[in-house]
């Protein structure tokens, strides 16, 4: 049981590190735009699809991967030129429903070409597992966990040490002061889209290694935004806390509270199954947090630009 | 002729906040701009600094028109300000402020790599030493700048124009609501600039003893318009002068 605990924590704490860095990308957008970008998951699956369509033209895999995430901060480069500039001016909750479209127009492109089906996702790293004090960690699940991690704390790095880390903060921070003293704004808001949208293409491609290709991975976006809330918004560590958090509590509902339910509603109701229960955890968790700490766990009171 | 604005005027609805302003400033000149409350001095450098774009006029910054280019186009060309009213930044420490001030300079990338291939610790220190020493933040370097005093914020937007290495440095206010030291010591400051680099200055002040004490000639404004232009003994003296500060007819 003890063992058994453990394997889910390892899996667990590998896919909430691809859901910090997805959600990474969502505050980072909010920061410096104030806008909440519904197309993130949207993102995640075109990365993972862009992932698998280089590999089916014949790149290697580590190619592929690296290809996707240029187009993807292209792609999130676009959307902010194309879509959210001309938008500069309209009032924020028109911008996300905006947002939200794109997430649709997104599925209806990925479903045009590749198809409604789930695809066996191209081999990113070999098959095999470590073994840690008898804890078997598959290569898949340790190397998502070391890539999330690394361009996180890379990430993070480049945001609080570099100087166009130093305008990025500035921007989030008063926008207005920012162009007062001569930061170009709208190129710092182009950056932070496509470097959003570059780590959720890593992302999705490293979800889709765990758990296979489908259209369903644009879903991972729900599940950023109790990340992003529980985190406080603005908080970039808040975001990769509560993604890990997240990541271990679904591990954990599917492995154990999964079982027990279902045993549970089988006994005493006619109803078989509870399979999407990891589904409502992070919006449980949601409710509770906010009932407690409306800020957030990592938000600090009154920061709410909006 | 460094700067050369000409005629520059601006309308907010019905208020027409800048009227026909003009103003040359020579490089190495400390030109104060003096009026009376809603005069138009802030709105005036709103326009030389890319932050509002007038309904007419031009101006000039060593050949190259001003009006209408965004702030950071701006900067590039050495035009940089200070705010009347410096703003809130919350997260950002003294240090960082200031090299945001010389990062939205240098559009140059040699220098850029050049300074990356420095250590930070390294460009850190010499900011230090060279800006923020003479303006006495060296000790608050690494403290937000959100528990700082008035004053001391008024200094940081100081020091972040002079990181910006201007060639124009326009000042909006800058010793206002400062104690008379403090005051003191941006007058050095500004005069300190403006003699090791030569860099020609736009001084908005109401305190009259610190203009006479740092500027060369001095520029007076009321309506958006000129009024008077001369040495601070001559703008003392002048009745059209008096009669725009004292509401006499
Ligand atoms: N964005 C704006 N919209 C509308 N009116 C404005 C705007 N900016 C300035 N004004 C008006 O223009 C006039 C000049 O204001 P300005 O702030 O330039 O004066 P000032 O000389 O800087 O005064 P002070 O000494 O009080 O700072 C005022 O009547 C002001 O109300
Ligand atoms: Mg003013």
């Amino acid at each position: 049981m003890l063992m058994f605990t453990l394997q889910l924590l390892v899996a667990g704490i590998a896919t909430g590190s691809v859901y910090a860095l997805i959600a990474l990308g969502i505050v980072l957008i909010y920061k410096c735009s104030g806008v909440v970008n519904f197309a993130q998951g949207a993102f995640v699956m075109l990365g993972a699809y862009l992932t698998y369509g280089l590999v089916k033209l014949g790149l290697p895999a580590y190619v592929a991967l690296l290809g996707a995430m240029i187009l993807m901060a292209g792609c999130g480069m676009a959307s902010e030129r194309l879509v959210l500039r001309p938008m500069m001016k309209a009032p924020l909750v028109a911008v996300m429903t905006v947002t939200l479209g794109m997430l649709i127009l997104m599925k209806a492109v990925c479903l045009a070409i590749w198809g409604p089906d789930q695809l066996a996702f191209p081999r990113l790293f070999p098959d095999g597992a470590v073994d840690v004090f008898g804890i078997f960690v598959t290569y898949n699940y340790l190397a998502a966990f070391v890539l999330s991690i690394c361009l996180s704390v890379g990430f993070l790095a480049f945001y609080q040490l570099t100087p166009i880390g130093l305008m990025q903060r500035c921007t989030a921070d008063n926008p207005r002061a920012a162009l007062a003293i001569g930061i170009h704004t709208s190129n710092q808001i182009s950056l932070a889209w496509s470097m959003s949208a570059a780590l959720a293409g890593i992302g999705g491609a490293l979800l889709a290694s765990l758990n296979g290709l489908s259209l369903g991975l644009a879903d991972i976006g729900l599940v950023a935004f109790p990340v992003i809330v529980l985190g406080g918004l603005t908080s970039l560590t808040g975001a990769l806390v509560a993604g890990l958090l997240l990541g271990v509590l679904q591990a954990l509902t599917d492995g154990l509270l999964t079982p027990v339910a279902e045993q549970f509603l089988r006994t005493y109701t006619s109803i078989y199954s509870a399979g999407a229960l990891q589904q409502v955890v992070p919006y449980a968790l949601l409710v509770v947090v906010l009932l407690v700490r409306p800020e957030g766990i990592f938000g600090q009171r009154g920061t709410e630009r909006l | 002729m460094a700067l050369r604005a000409r005629d520059v005027s601006i309308r907010f609805g019905g208020v027409l906040a800048v009227d026909n302003m003009s103003l040359d400033v020579e490089p190495h000149e400390i030109v104060g701009l003096i009026g009376p409350n809603g005069a138009g001095k802030t709105t005036f450098i709103n326009c030389l600094s890319g932050a509002y774009v007038p309904q007419s006029g031009k101006a000039t910054w060593k050949e190259a028109d001003l009006l209408g280019r965004q702030p950071h186009e701006l900067i590039r060309r050495g035009v940089v300000r200070t705010f009347q009213n410096v703003a809130s930044l919350h997260d950002l420490t003294v240090l960082d402020v200031v090299k945001l001030g010389q990062a939205v300079r240098h559009g140059n990338p040699m220098r850029q790599l050049r300074d990356m291939l420095r250590s930070e610790r390294a460009r850190d220190a010499e900011l230090i030493r060279t800006i923020l020493q003479p303006l006495r933040l060296a000790e608050v370097a690494h403290q937000p700048i959100q528990s700082l005093s008035y004053g001391m914020r008024k200094a940081v937007d100081l020091a972040r124009a002079l990181a910006a290495q201007p060639q124009i440095l326009l000042l909006d206010e800058p010793v206002a609501g400062l104690t008379a030291q403090e005051g003191a010591m941006m007058s050095r400051v500004i005069r300190d600039v403006r003699d090791r680099v030569g860099c020609a200055v736009v001084m908005v002040e109401h305190k009259m003893d610190v203009v006479n004490a740092t500027c060369d000639r001095i520029v007076v404004m009321a309506s958006g318009a000129r009024i008077f232009e001369g040495s601070a003994a001559q703008v003392q003296s002048d009745p059209s002068v008096r009669r725009v500060y004292l509401g006499e007819p």
